[in-house]
């Protein structure tokens, strides 16, 4: 059986991956995928956990399942914001989006 | 009806209130609905004192109609309301007069709604102050009554006149109604000041402010209080009682925001401050100052009479001396109030004897009968002024033949006013006279002066409008003067039909007075 | 009807007339009048009625008719008002309701009733008269008719019920109620014509005046009422305990006894009402009133009513010595006095006016030495000659306007006597009644009611041996048959002296009617009181009148026995004084040649001047001066210290410590270091939100590495 740690090593990896898209991609769209990825990885982190916890207990297969959903959700709500914001500034990139500025 | 005859007390105080409320739902600009809707609803607590007045048993000693309701729990202070037969014929005045001025406003036009919900208001403050059985709902409604009365001064006060104020830092000018209503304001809450400090006293230290438990314990309290003894203290809080009550009533030397109130007033507002609020303070030392400090009452006696018979002579004298219409009549409320004081300080005297029992019977009898003259007589002032726009006497004279139903009426108020036997005015100052001569001879007799001067002024005020030659200024063209009119008649006939009424037969009002009288003190 | 149902009644026709004609009937004359007139007719009908019941009754001052009812209550007990009628009041109602009713029906022709309409008549003015063109085409000024009309009928008839109320009541309340409402009916009558100053001003003197004596008579009912727990009379005077402890002497100021002291309070009301001097000045003034009205005033009604209640209080007067001399020597000086100033008055009124404080003042004079019998019979027949004498000379007045109007020439005084003269023929029936009652004034012998009256009085004081008394008013009696005679023979004998005189008319039925009643009366009234035995006379009829009202008293006064001094000194002090007036004024034709035009009489001995500067101008001082300076300058001059001085206080407050130290140090102060902080720092934020992400992974991965390393390192 493949030890717990590759598990938690790909995870890792597939986190920073998403990490590096959040903060270095301009795109907003990519942004928002690397999002995703992070998430992921802690699907991953959890199933794998799950597996080599205590397998009667359905905790981390259920709070996976809530992941999905509210990544799911995320990316509508946030596809949507990148759409009305690119109608409203004619651009997805991050670094031109800056109302936030006081 | 159950319901209403359980809480009788607590509908006839609210339903002013409700009624306020409701009219703000009503449209700003139909002055005609606003006023008739104001007017209705002030006759439904008439109509329910009314009823109070068939269901009030005279014969039963203390308050009826009593309950009770939790209001400021903390404290031990509560709704206590319920009334005997003095605040009873109190309630029953204000419930008259409140429609009758009511009536009486229909000629204001200025932002009616608002007039008439401060009216309203202002009823329901009025009735508190004579329905509390417990020192702090008393307080609390005593100074309610003060709101709306400033804002009527200030707002619909007559437009014209400036005030010269002078004192040793220079001089200034106001406004007239201004000036008066600021001055009522003032005189009247720093009379009141030490009345709070009073009462909280008592609160405190008997841990609630219920007025018949207070009554009970207070008189014969003899611990020393923080040090002091209790006799300091106790002619301390008599004397911060008495002086917010003589302010109100008003005593000389504290009158002197009465005649500019008095004069700046819109008619109504007027009417209903003679009629009801002077009679606050009387009610102030009847209700509290004599139960509470029966001692000290008897020790001052002589100076309170003092202060009375001030104020009946210099009253009339300055009365006679005015050349204001509204201000002649204004002074005589001094005049006339001050006989309520004789008689209570009279009764003060010697509290128990059959000579303070019919001193009281008249003094309370008195403020009956002077809240129905004085309001018919500002009333009748507001009339005339409202056609001609002026309040100098020497701009009238011979006005008789124009108004010759205003005239008749005005001669018969003036009359009753003066104390003509056969009206109600001289019932009760003969009984106050009775009551008060052996008690105290010397005041009761210097008092006679001021009842000489009554005389003068009153036949100046018809001799300087309705006797003497014919002004034309007044007789043609735009100026003509015109009649009084039926809704002015309307407001006269039942303060006339009472005049006369307890004039010929008193003995209806005057025993649930004297059977109060009898078991109060 | 029981006569105590009967004697609850007579008033209120008059009161209900009254409420009729101002409620309903003022706008129609004839129903007006019909109302009042009729009010009166029922008050005399009933008075009658009671009178006579009166009469049948023996011993009827021991058993009056009485009834009450509870009025006010006073703590325990009740204060019960209610009626009686005993001698003294039957009395009193028998003359009281006929000169009301005559009143009543006289003021129907004096008003002008059936006239037209004035030209340019005012309310509140005198009617002026009318132009009226006949069928040939002529125009004539006639009368016009009052344009107030039906509001005199209610005044007279609210004046009528407080003279009833006052009659029948048996306690002094209620009396001094029906005193007051014919003070305020006084005043409103003599202020009828207020387009008048001088009317205006005569109210209010009359008014004011006798309220000077009613504030001392209020003292003087509270007082007696708070000493003896009532206001009855027959409650006060049948309780001999209670008299004698009243009558204590030295007791209370000045050492009068209670009663003396009560007893006086309660006559200075009196000497208001029945201007008694030193309270006389109003009632000559009272004159500018219509003269039905002054003779209400002045007969039937005010002034008797003042004397009435002096007579009521008799028994408690009587008390007190010192309190008889003080009402002997008031009555006795006011009956010279007056009679003094009646020689030199010209106006026809004013001297019947001055006449009757001099009458007046007999009857004081005669309650002052004890003489009550004298005193109200006196009372009696002077209120019917001296009502027959105004009405009279109202209708010579009448006359006289007639012929200025028909003249034309207003400038002529019609009340003025030197404008008269030669009216006998004229006016033949107001010669003749104003004959009879002038001769009664003056006491002409044997014929008149005057003379047997005035003899009373007379008789007693020298029985009584008031010598000074007695001597006073016999020099009073003669200057009134003086003036008397003087008025009689300037007004009717001679000849006319103007044209307005020639042109004077006799005066319609409804004015003679009521002289002539009158006169059988001033007349006829003195026979029931002839004494028993008076020389030829007496015993012809029964001295009827000192029988029945003396009987009011619980001891009958005694019966003088006769005496020639005073009866021979009153026939010729009566008839030397007709007798010297005639002889003089026959010959006098205008007032220059006048002896009595005096100017200190003329003028009143001053009383109205010195009145003026000693007690109204010092009243006004007070009033406008002193009150204003009191008010305005002391007590606002106080109170605008503190609105300043608080306002000062607030300005210091806020210029020198929220302004400076709260605001500016500590307020300011702390949202300038905030703002500038804040704008140092503002750069960080600079929207781009991977620049955050970078910045929040930073902080994390430092404050993760410091707990890493702290909670690693044991801390």
């Amino acid at each position: 059986m493949i030890p717990l740690s590759w598990y938690l090593i790909f995870a890792a990896g597939l986190f920073s991956l998403g990490l590096f898209g959040v903060l270095a991609r301009r795109n907003a769209v990519a942004i928002l995928l690397g999002v995703e990825l992070m998430l992921n990885a802690v699907n991953i982190n959890l199933a794998a956990f799950w597996r080599y916890g205590n397998v009667a207990d359905m905790t981390g297969q259920v709070f996976a399942i809530i992941v999905f959903a509210v990544a799911a959700a995320e990316v509508a709500v946030g596809l949507a914001l990148v759409i009305s914001v690119y109608r409203s500034r004619n651009t997805v990139v991050a670094d031109e989006i800056d109302m936030l500025k006081w | 009806m159950n319901f209403i005859y359980e809480h009788l007390l607590l509908v006839i105080l609210f339903f002013p209130t409700l009624a306020a409320l409701v009219m703000l739902f009503l449209p700003a600009g139909e002055n005609k609905l606003l006023r008739w809707f104001a007017f209705g609803a002030s006759l439904v607590p008439f109509i329910l004192s009314v009823w109070l007045w068939t269901q009030f048993d005279p014969n039963v000693a203390g308050y009826q109609f009593e309950a009770q309701y939790p209001w400021y729990e903390a404290l031990h202070s509560s709704l206590h309301l319920g009334v005997d037969g003095l605040s009873l014929t109190m309630v029953m005045l204000t419930t008259l007069l409140t429609p009758i001025a009511l009536l009486a406003s229909f000629s204001i036009n200025d932002r009616v709604k608002a007039y008439m919900m401060l009216f309203l208001f202002l009823e329901t403050g009025m009735l508190g102050v004579f329905m509390a059985v417990d020192l702090l709902i008393f307080f609390v409604f005593w100074e309610v009554g003060l709101v709306p009365m400033y804002f009527l001064i200030n707002q619909w006060g007559s437009p014209k006149g400036e005030r010269e104020v002078r004192s040793i830092f220079g001089k200034f000018t106001m406004s007239a109604r201004n000036y008066a209503s600021l001055k009522f304001m003032i005189y009247t809450m720093g009379g009141s000041l030490g009345l709070l400090l009073a009462v909280q006293m008592l609160g405190v230290l008997f841990g609630n402010y219920d007025l018949q438990y207070i009554t009970a314990n207070w008189s014969g309290y003899t611990k020393d209080l923080m040090g002091i003894s209790v006799s300091t203290v106790k002619t301390v809080a008599f004397w911060a009682f008495v002086i917010a009550f003589a302010v109100k009533v008003p005593l000389w030397p504290f009158h002197t925001w009465l005649p500019d109130a008095h004069t700046e007033a819109p008619t109504a507002g007027s009417m209903i401050l003679a009629g009801v609020l002077l009679k606050l303070g009387a009610y102030g030392f009847l209700r509290l100052v004599l139960p509470l400090y029966p001692a000290e009452a008897k020790y001052f006696a002589g100076a309170l009479a003092f202060l009375a018979t001030a104020a009946i002579v210099f009253g009339a004298f300055a009365s006679f001396g005015q050349t204001d219409f509204k201000r002649l009549v204004a002074y005589s409320s001094v005049n006339h109030m001050g006989f309520v004081v004789l008689g209570i300080a009279a009764a003060a005297s010697a509290v128990g004897t059959q000579d303070a029992t019919i001193a009281l019977n008249g003094a309370v009898l008195q403020m009956f009968n002077h809240g129905l003259s004085a309001a018919g007589m500002f009333f009748l002032v507001g009339v005339i002024y409202e056609r001609t726009h002026t309040r100098n006497l020497d701009d009238f004279g011979g006005l008789f033949p124009l108004v010759p139903v205003y005239g008749g009426i005005l001669i018969f108020t003036r009359m009753a006013s003066l104390g003509l036997p056969g009206l109600n005015g001289f019932i009760s100052e003969f009984l106050v006279v009775r009551g008060s001569l052996p008690l105290l001879p010397v005041y009761t007799a210097v008092s006679m002066l001021g009842l000489l001067m009554t005389g003068a002024y009153i036949l100046k005020g018809i001799k300087q409008v309705l006797h003497g030659p014919l002004n034309e200024h007044w007789a043609h063209g735009e100026h003509k003067l015109t009649e009084i009119n039926t809704r002015e008649i309307l407001v006269m006939a039942p303060l006339m039909i009472l005049i006369l009424v307890i004039g010929l037969w008193p003995a209806w009002i005057l025993d649930v007075i004297n059977k109060a009288m009898m078991m109060l003190f | 009807m029981t006569t105590e149902t009967l004697i609850w009644l007579i008033p209120l026709p008059p009161a209900l007339a009254f409420f009729l004609i101002v409620l309903f009937t003022n706008k129609n004359k004839a129903l007006s009048h019909t109302v009042g007139v009729g009010a009166a007719v029922l008050s005399w009908l009933a008075s009658m009625v009671v009178f006579f019941r009166a009469l049948s009754v023996e011993h009827l001052g021991e058993h009056p008719f009485v009834s009450s009812v509870n009025w006010l209550p006073t703590g325990d007990t009740w204060f019960r008002i209610g009626v009686a009628i005993d001698p003294l009041g039957a009395a009193v109602l028998f003359f009281v309701s006929i000169t009301i009713f005559m009143i009543f029906l006289y003021s129907v022709g004096y008003h002008n009733f059936g006239q037209p309409a004035g030209d340019h008549d005012r309310k509140g003015l005198p009617p002026h008269g009318a132009t009226v063109t006949d069928e040939h085409g002529h125009q004539h000024v006639v009368p016009s008719v009052e344009p107030m009309y039906s509001r005199f009928f209610a005044f007279l008839g609210l004046f009528a019920f407080g003279m009833y109320t006052l009659v029948v009541s048996d306690n002094l309340l209620t009396l001094f109620v029906g005193w007051e409402i014919m003070g305020l009916c006084s005043y409103l009558l003599i202020g009828f014509w207020y387009g008048k100053p001088s009317a205006r001003a005569a109210a209010i003197k009359a008014f004011m005046t006798t309220r000077i004596g009613d504030v001392f008579m209020l003292l003087g009912i509270g007082l007696l009422y708070s000493l003896t727990g009532t206001l009855n009379f027959r409650e006060i005077f049948g309780n001999e305990e209670l008299m004698h402890t009243l009558a204590t002497p030295g007791t209370t100021l000045f050492g009068l006894s209670l009663a003396g002291l009560i007893a006086l309070l309660l006559f200075i009301g009196t000497v208001g009402k029945s201007a008694q001097w030193p309270l006389h000045v109003w009632l000559p003034d009272a004159m500018e009133g219509p003269t039905p009205v002054s003779a209400m005033i002045h007969a039937a009604t005010m002034v008797s009513a003042g004397v009435y209640a002096v007579i009521r209080m008799f028994p408690l007067l009587s008390l007190d010595h010192n309190t008889m001399t003080v009402v002997a020597f008031i009555g006795t000086f006011t009956a010279i006095f007056a009679a003094t100033i009646a020689v030199a008055q010209n106006d026809i009124k004013r001297v019947l006016a001055y006449s009757t404080i001099s009458q007046l003042g007999f009857m004081i004079a005669a309650l002052g030495i004890g003489a009550y019998v004298a005193a109200a019979f006196h009372l009696v027949t002077h209120a019917f000659f001296k009502a027959l004498l105004f009405l009279g000379s109202g209708s010579v007045i009448h006359g006289m306007e007639h012929g200025v109007l028909h003249t034309g020439n207003h400038s002529v005084d019609p009340q003025d006597m030197f404008n008269m003269g030669g009216l006998r023929k004229k006016m033949p029936i107001t010669f003749w009644t104003f004959l009879i009652g002038g001769f009664a004034l003056s006491g002409f012998p044997l014929l008149t009611a005057g003379f047997w009256s005035k003899d009373e009085i007379l008789a007693d004081a020298w029985a009584n041996g008031h010598l000074a008394v007695f001597i006073t008013l016999a020099t009073a009696a003669f200057l009134t048959a003086f003036y008397t005679m003087r008025q009689i023979t300037l007004t009717f004998l001679g000849e006319p002296r103007t044209k307005e005189a020639e042109h004077a008319q006799e005066t319609p039925w409804t004015m003679t009617v009521p002289l002539m009643v009158l006169s059988v009366f001033a007349i006829g009234y003195g026979w029931v009181g002839i004494p028993e035995d008076f020389p030829l006379l007496g015993g012809l009829l029964p001295s009827w009148f000192h029988e029945f009202v003396g009987g009011t008293l619980a001891e009958h006064p005694e019966v003088i026995p006769f005496n020639p001094v005073p009866l021979t000194v009153s026939l010729v002090v009566a008839l030397g004084g007709l007798l010297l007036g005639w002889l003089y004024y026959r010959n006098v034709n205008s007032a220059k040649e006048d002896f009595f035009q005096i100017p200190l009489l003329k003028n009143k001995y001053h009383f109205d001047e010195a009145y003026q500067v000693v007690f109204i101008g010092p009243v006004i001082w007070l009033s406008e001066v002193f009150t204003k300076w009191a008010d305005q300058g002391v007590i606002d001059g106080i109170l605008h210290f503190f609105g300043p001085a608080t306002g000062g206080i607030g300005a210091f407050i806020r210029n020198k410590i929220d302004l400076p130290i709260i605001n500016e140090f500590i307020g300011d102060g702390l949202a300038a270091v905030t703002q500038e902080t804040g704008r140092t720092l503002r750069p960080i934020q600079t929207g781009r939100i991977q620049q955050y992400m970078m910045l929040s992974l930073v902080i994390l991965a430092v404050v993760g590495a410091l707990l890493y390393f702290m909670l690693g390192a044991g801390l």
